[in-house]
C-alpha cells in the first residue's frame, strides 16, 4: 500500500515536473514572440497612451500634459478634419468589406470549378497583389485620368458613360472602393484553399436529390465556407479601416507649400489612418495623432469583437476537436 | 441538361476571362506607356501597340537614379526578413502546438489581439526608441524585428498547419532520444516546406514592396530601397507617365518573376494550412 | 519548481526592463532634440577651422534641380576643399514627413529647402539660426544687397528663412498654338497686361474640343476637350495672384480677421472657379494629381496657356517647347506674387559658419550660375536685376529658357510689381492654409459658390487665427 501510494506521488511529481519543464521549453520556444510582444507591442502602446493625453510635437522644446483636449478637440469639431475622416472610412469600410466578401467568394467558386487553364486564372486573379500598392496607385492614377486616361476612351468607345474617376468628391471613393476589389486576391485564394477542402461526396448527394450549381452554392459552399467567410471578413474589415497607402499615393499630399491635397477632393477619400498620419506629419501634432490612433484602436477592437460575438448565429461549426 | 452545361461552362469562361482582362490590362498598360514617346501619350485616340518604341525611357529611367545600388540594398533586407521570419515565426508556431504548457492557448489569443492594432499607433514610439538607439539610417530597423517573432499573421498561419501534423510522428521521435529541437528541425520543418514557401513569399512581397518603414527610417541615399527610389522618381518626373511607367515597371520586374517560380505553391499551401476561421 | 519559475519571472523581469529602457529612450530623445544644442556650436567654433567638415543639404526638386545642385556643390567644395557637401534629394510630397523622421533622430541636416508650413511650426520652437544675426556678422553682404520681401521673418528683426530664390507667376503660352487660333500674343508689360475678359476670350478661342469647336462655338462639347485654353494649380500660390490684385487677403491689415470672404477675395476665386464649370476653357485642377505637370501639358499641347511659376522655364527651355511668358492678365492692379520656398540654416547643425557660406555660395548666382541660366531660379541679390552685365550672365546666356518675354514680364514684374505670398506673412498657415483650400474643392468642382464656401471657412476659422509676421503685435 505504502508502496503505491508513494508510486503515485512519485508519478504525480514526475508529471507535475513534466509539466513544468514543457511550460519552461514552451515558453523557451515562443520566446522571440513574447519579447517581440512587449518590446514592439506593448511598450509602444504605453508610450502612445500616454502621448495621447500630451501636446508632444517632435521638434518641440517641452511637452507638457494637456488631459483629455486632444479627444475634445476631435468630438467638437475642433480638429476640422476628424469628421470628414469618420465620415470617408465609416463609407468605405462600409461598402468595400461586404462586397470583397461576395465578390471573391464569387471568383473563388468559379475558380474552383473543374475547367482548362485553371492554374492560369487563379495565377491571373492574384496578379494585383504581387506589385507594390504604391506603384499599382501610380498605374490606375494613369488609367483613370479623366481627360486622358484610358479608361474613360474604353467607355466611350463602347457608349458607356465615363466618369471622373479620382478627380472628384463623389467619385474619389467608389473608385478606391473598385480598387480595393481589384486588389482582393488574397481574400480570393484563401476562399479558394477552403473549397478545396469540401470533400465531393456532398455535391455528389445533392446531384443525386436533382440538385443544380444554384443549390451547390447555397445548401453546400457558403454554409462550409462560413468560418472562412467569417475569417475573411474580419481580416477584412481591420485591413479595410486601416486603408492608407491608396489614398495616400493618389489624393493626397504632404507638403503644405505645394498645397497638396489633405485626402481627396473636398475631403472625400481622408481615410482614418491618413488623417492620423497627416496630423502627425503634416502638423506635427503628434499628440493629437496619438489620441487619434487610440480611438481607432478602441473601435477596432469593439467590432472586432461585435464580430466574434454575432459569428455564433451564423457560423457553421464542424464541431472537430481533433486539430487541438 | 446538356445544353445547360455547355451554357453555363460558357458564362464561367466569360466571366473568367473577362475578371482576367481586368487583372491583367494595367500591367499591359504599364509596360505600354513606359515604352512610348511623350507625344503619343496624349493623344486623344490612345494608341494601344506603341507606333514607335522608345527604350529610350527606361535608360532615362534607370540613369536618372541608381537604382542598381536600390536593388542590392532591397534585397539585402528582403532576405534578411525571410530568414528571420521563417526562424522565429515557425519556433514559435512549434512552441504553440507542439509542447503543451499550461495557458498556452490563452497567451496565443490575447497575442492574436494585436493583429487589430493599427500600424499608425505604435509607428511614433518605433521611431522615437529606434532613435535612442542610434540605429536611423541603418537598416536595422528594417530587420530587427522579423527575429522577434516574424510576425503574428505568419505564427498563426504555420499553427495552422502544424496543428494538423500527427502527433504520433512526434512522440515516434521522442522515443529515439529526441528533443524538442530535434523535432522541430527534422520532422516539423521538412513536413511543412509548402507553408513555409507561402510564409517566405508573404515576407518577400511586405518587404520588397514596404514603402512607409524605409521612408521613415531611412535618409541617405546610398542605403534607399527601390520603393523609395520610385517615390523620389515620382517626387521628380511629377506626372512624365512615360518615364513613370519605365520605372515602375523596373521595380515590378522582380516580383512578378518570383511569382511565376512560386505561384502553384501558393495556393495549396494556403490550403494546407487549413484555414477555417 | 523552483527551476521553472525562476527562469519566468526572469523572462517577464527581461521584458519589463525592455519595455522600461524603451519608454525611458523616449525621453531622452526628447530632451536631445529640445536641447538647443548651444554647446556643441561653441565647441565648433573654438576648433581649428580647417578641420575636415561635412554639412548636410536636403531638397526637393526635379532631376535638372538635381543635376544643378549637384555641380554647385562640388564647384563649393573646389573652392573650399575642407568642406563637403551631401545633397539629399527628398520627394516634396514626404518632405515634412521626412524632416520631421530626421529631427526626431537627432539627425537633423546642417542646411537646406524648408516648407513654409512645417517652417512656420518649426521657427516657434527656435529650431532655426536667425539670419539677420548672420547677415550683421558677415563682412560682405548687407540686408540691402537682396530683395526686399524675401525674408520668413518671425519678427520684425529675425528672420528663420530666406527665399531660395526669386520665383513669381506668369502666362506661359504655346506661340504656335496662338497663331493656329489666329490671336494676338498676351501683352508683356504691366501698363498693358490683358483684362480678365480679354483673357477668358482668348482662353475661350483657344479651347477645342474632339471635333474641332472651340469654346466659342454652339456645338462645343465640353465634355470632349483636345486642348485647354489654359491650366491652372489651385494651391495658395498662383490663386493669390488674382486675391491680390483684386484687392482681397487671407487677413485684414491688423492679422484679427480671415478677409478671403471678402467680396474682393470672393470675386477673384469664384473667376477662377468659373473658368472651369462655366466658360470650360480650363481642366479641373482636381484632377491634377493625373494630369500631366504644366509644363507637359504645355508641351504636349494639352493647354495653350498656363498660369505657372518661373521655375517652369527650366522643364520649358530643356525641351526645346516654343513658347513665351507674358504677364498675368489683370483684375485691379498688375502683380505677380513672388514665392518660394525657404532655405534655412538649424540650430543644431555643428558647422553654422560652414551652413552659412554653403548658403551664400548657392545664393550668389557667381557660383552656381547654372541653377540661374537654366530656368530653375531667379536670383535673390537685386544687383542682378539691375546689372546688365549681370543680367547677361543669366538670362541672356540661355534664351531657351528664357524667352522673349522674359525680361519684361517675369523679371521686371518682379522687381517692380512683386507682392510677398501669403507664406511670408501668414501665422500658423499650415492649419489656416489647408483647411481653407480644402473648403475650396467644393468651388472648383462647381457644388458651392466661392462665397459660401468661404463664409463657412471664416466661421470655422476664426479660433486659429493668430496674426501676422509682418505687423508688429
Amino acid at each position: 500500500m505504502e508502496y503505491i501510494e508513494k508510486m503515485n506521488a512519485a508519478s504525480r511529481t514526475s508529471k507535475k515536473k513534466k509539466k513544468l519543464k514543457n511550460l519552461y521549453i514552451g515558453l523557451l520556444f515562443v520566446s522571440p514572440v513574447l519579447l517581440g510582444y512587449a518590446i514592439f507591442i506593448l511598450g509602444p502602446l504605453i508610450i502612445s497612451i500616454i502621448l495621447s493625453f500630451t501636446d508632444f510635437s517632435i521638434g518641440a522644446k517641452s511637452t507638457k500634459f494637456v488631459g483629455l483636449l486632444n479627444y475634445k478637440d476631435m468630438f467638437t469639431g475642433k480638429d476640422f478634419f476628424f469628421f470628414p475622416a469618420v465620415k470617408a472610412t465609416a463609407y468605405y469600410v462600409l461598402i468595400s468589406v461586404p462586397l470583397t466578401i461576395v465578390f471573391s467568394f464569387l471568383v473563388a467558386v468559379l475558380l474552383n470549378q473543374r475547367i482548362k487553364f485553371r492554374g492560369f486564372f487563379r495565377g491571373v486573379f492574384y496578379l494585383p497583389v504581387i506589385i507594390p500598392i504604391a506603384s499599382a496607385s501610380i498605374i490606375w492614377m494613369w488609367i483613370l485620368q479623366p481627360d486622358f486616361g484610358v479608361a474613360n476612351y474604353l467607355l466611350r468607345l463602347v457608349g458607356l458613360p465615363t466618369s471622373t474617376w479620382l478627380a472628384s468628391d463623389t467619385t474619389v471613393l467608389p473608385t478606391l472602393i473598385l480598387f480595393s476589389l481589384w486588389l482582393s486576391g488574397s481574400t480570393i485564394v484563401i476562399f479558394l484553399a477552403g473549397l478545396q477542402t469540401i470533400p465531393s461526396h456532398l455535391y455528389e448527394a445533392l446531384e443525386v436529390d436533382g440538385g443544380n450549381g444554384w443549390h451547390k452554392l447555397i445548401y453546400v459552399m457558403i454554409p462550409l465556407s462560413s468560418p472562412i467567410i467569417f475569417f475573411n471578413t474580419v481580416i477584412g474589415f481591420i485591413n479595410s479601416i486601416q486603408t492608407f497607402v491608396q489614398p495616400f499615393i493618389m489624393s493626397s499630399g504632404n507638403s503644405g507649400s505645394g498645397g497638396a491635397m489633405m485626402g481627396g477632393p473636398d475631403n472625400a477619400s481622408l481615410l482614418y489612418v491618413l488623417y492620423v498620419f497627416q496630423n502627425a506629419f503634416r502638423f506635427s501634432k503628434m499628440g493629437a495623432a496619438s489620441a487619434s490612433a487610440m480611438l481607432l484602436l478602441i473601435v477596432t477592437l469593439l467590432i472586432t469583437a461585435m464580430f466574434f460575438k454575432l459569428s455564433g448565429y451564423w457560423v457553421h461549426s464542424e464541431g472537430d476537436d481533433s486539430r487541438k | 441538361m446538356k445544353r445547360q452545361k455547355l451554357w453555363s461552362k460558357t458564362a464561367i469562361y466569360l466571366l473568367l476571362i473577362v475578371g482576367s482582362i481586368i487583372c491583367l490590362f494595367p500591367f499591359y498598360w504599364m509596360v505600354r506607356t513606359a515604352l512610348v514617346g511623350t507625344d503619343e501619350i496624349f493623344q486623344a485616340v490612345p494608341t494601344f501597340i506603341p507606333n514607335d518604341i522608345k527604350l529610350s525611357n527606361f535608360t532615362e529611367a534607370l540613369s536618372s537614379q541608381p537604382f542598381g545600388k536600390f536593388f542590392v540594398n532591397t534585397t539585402i533586407i528582403t532576405v534578411s526578413n525571410i530568414i528571420g521570419v521563417l526562424l522565429s515565426s515557425s519556433l514559435c508556431a512549434y512552441g504553440f502546438t507542439r509542447i503543451n504548457w499550461p495557458g498556452r492557448d490563452k497567451v496565443f489569443g490575447f497575442l492574436m489581439t494585436a493583429l487589430m492594432l493599427p500600424f499608425a499607433v505604435v509607428m511614433i514610439p518605433h521611431f522615437i526608441g529606434w532613435t535612442y538607439l542610434g540605429l536611423t539610417n541603418t537598416f536595422a530597423p528594417l530587420i530587427i524585428p522579423a527575429f522577434f517573432g516574424g510576425g503574428l499573421f505568419n505564427i498563426f498561419l504555420l499553427r495552422q498547419f502544424f496543428m494538423t501534423i500527427p502527433k504520433e510522428l512526434d512522440e515516434a521521435a521522442y522515443m529515439d532520444g529526441a528533443g524538442h529541437l530535434r523535432v522541430y528541425a527534422k520532422v516539423t520543418l521538412p513536413l511543412s516546406k509548402q507553408v513555409l514557401i507561402v510564409v517566405g513569399l508573404f515576407t518577400f512581397l511586405a518587404n520588397w514592396n514596404d514603402y512607409l518603414a524605409p521612408m521613415l527610417y531611412i535618409s541617405s541615399e546610398k542605403k534607399y530601397t527601390l520603393m523609395l527610389g520610385l517615390t523620389l522618381f515620382q517626387g521628380a518626373y511629377g506626372s512624365q507617365w512615360n518615364y513613370m511607367m519605365a520605372a515602375v515597371t523596373i521595380v515590378v520586374i522582380p516580383s512578378l518573376i518570383l511569382f511565376l517560380f512560386a505561384q502553384k505553391y501558393l495556393v495549396e499551401g494556403i490550403a494546407m494550412t487549413g484555414i477555417k476561421g | 519548481m523552483k527551476k521553472g519559475s525562476k527562469h519566468v519571472s526572469w523572462l517577464i523581469s527581461l521584458m519589463l526592463v525592455l519595455s522600461l529602457v524603451l519608454s525611458a529612450c523616449s525621453n531622452n530623445g526628447n530632451e536631445n532634440t529640445s536641447d538647443p544644442a548651444q554647446t556643441t556650436n561653441d565647441a565648433a567654433k573654438d576648433a581649428e577651422k580647417k578641420e575636415p567638415v561635412k554639412l548636410k543639404f536636403t531638397y526637393w526638386g526635379s532631376p535638372d534641380e538635381k543635376k544643378a545642385i549637384e555641380g554647385a556643390t562640388k564647384k563649393f567644395t573646389e573652392k573650399y576643399p575642407w568642406i563637403t557637401v551631401e545633397p539629399i534629394q527628398i520627394p516634396n510630397s514626404d518632405y515634412n514627413t521626412k524632416l520631421t523622421a530626421m529631427a526626431a533622430g537627432n539627425d537633423i541636416p546642417d542646411t537646406g529647402y524648408m516648407t513654409s508650413d512645417l517652417g512656420d511650426t518649426w521657427a516657434k520652437e527656435g529650431k532655426f539660426v536667425n539670419l539677420f544675426e548672420m547677415l550683421a556678422n558677415d563682412p560682405e553682404l548687407k540686408k540691402e544687397n537682396y530683395l526686399d520681401y524675401i525674408w520668413y521673418k518671425q519678427t520684425p528683426d529675425n528672420a528663420w528663412g530666406i527665399s531660395t530664390a526669386g520665383e513669381a507667376f506668369g502666362l506661359f503660352y504655346r506661340k504656335d498654338l496662338m497663331e493656329n487660333a489666329g490671336v494676338a500674343t498676351p501683352p508683356t508689360k504691366a501698363e498693358n497686361a490683358w483684362t480678365w475678359d480679354q483673357f477668358v476670350e482668348v482662353a475661350k478661342k483657344l479651347t477645342i474640343d474632339k471635333k474641332g469647336n472651340t469654346a466659342m462655338d454652339p456645338d462645343f462639347d465640353p465634355k470632349n476637350i483636345k486642348q485647354y485654353g489654359v491650366t491652372f494649380e489651385t494651391w495658395a500660390g498662383p490663386i493669390n495672384n488674382f486675391v491680390f490684385s483684386n484687392g482681397g487677403d487671407w487677413l485684414s491689415k491688423d492679422g484679427k480677421d480671415f478677409t478671403l470672404n471678402s467680396p474682393e477675395s470672393v470675386e477673384a476665386i469664384q473667376k477662377l472657379a468659373d473658368l472651369i464649370n462655366v466658360h470650360h476653357v480650363a481642366p479641373s485642377p482636381l484632377a491634377a494629381k493625373s494630369l500631366p505637370a504644366m509644363n507637359v501639358a504645355l508641351q504636349s499641347g494639352i493647354a495653350a496657356m498656363a498660369i505657372g511659376g518661373q521655375w517652369m522655364n527650366l522643364d520649358l527651355g530643356n525641351a526645346k517647347v516654343n513658347y513665351d511668358l507674358a504677364v498675368l492678365p489683370v483684375l485691379k492692379k498688375s502683380l505677380t506674387v513672388a514665392i518660394s520656398g525657404a532655405t534655412v540654416l538649424f540650430k543644431d547643425s555643428k558647422h553654422p559658419e560652414e551652413a552659412w557660406m554653403l548658403f551664400k555660395w548657392m545664393s550668389d548666382p557667381a557660383g552656381a550660375i547654372d541653377l540661374y541660366s537654366s530656368g530653375l531660379w531667379m536670383p535673390t541679390l537685386k544687383s542682378w536685376y539691375t546689372d546688365p552685365a549681370l543680367i547677361a550672365k543669366w538670362v541672356d546666356a540661355n534664351p531657351a529658357a528664357h524667352p522673349p518675354g522674359f525680361k519684361d514680364a517675369m523679371m521686371n514684374q518682379v522687381l517692380n510689381n512683386g507682392v510677398p505670398d501669403s507664406s511670408y506673412y501668414l501665422k500658423n498657415q499650415a492649419k489656416i492654409v489647408s483647411v481653407t483650400l480644402s473648403s475650396l474643392d467644393a468651388v472648383w468642382l462647381g457644388k458651392k459658390t466661392a462665397q459660401d464656401a468661404l463664409n463657412e471657412v471664416a466661421a470655422q476659422i476664426q479660433p486659429d487665427i493668430q496674426g501676422r509676421y509682418d505687423v508688429a503685435e
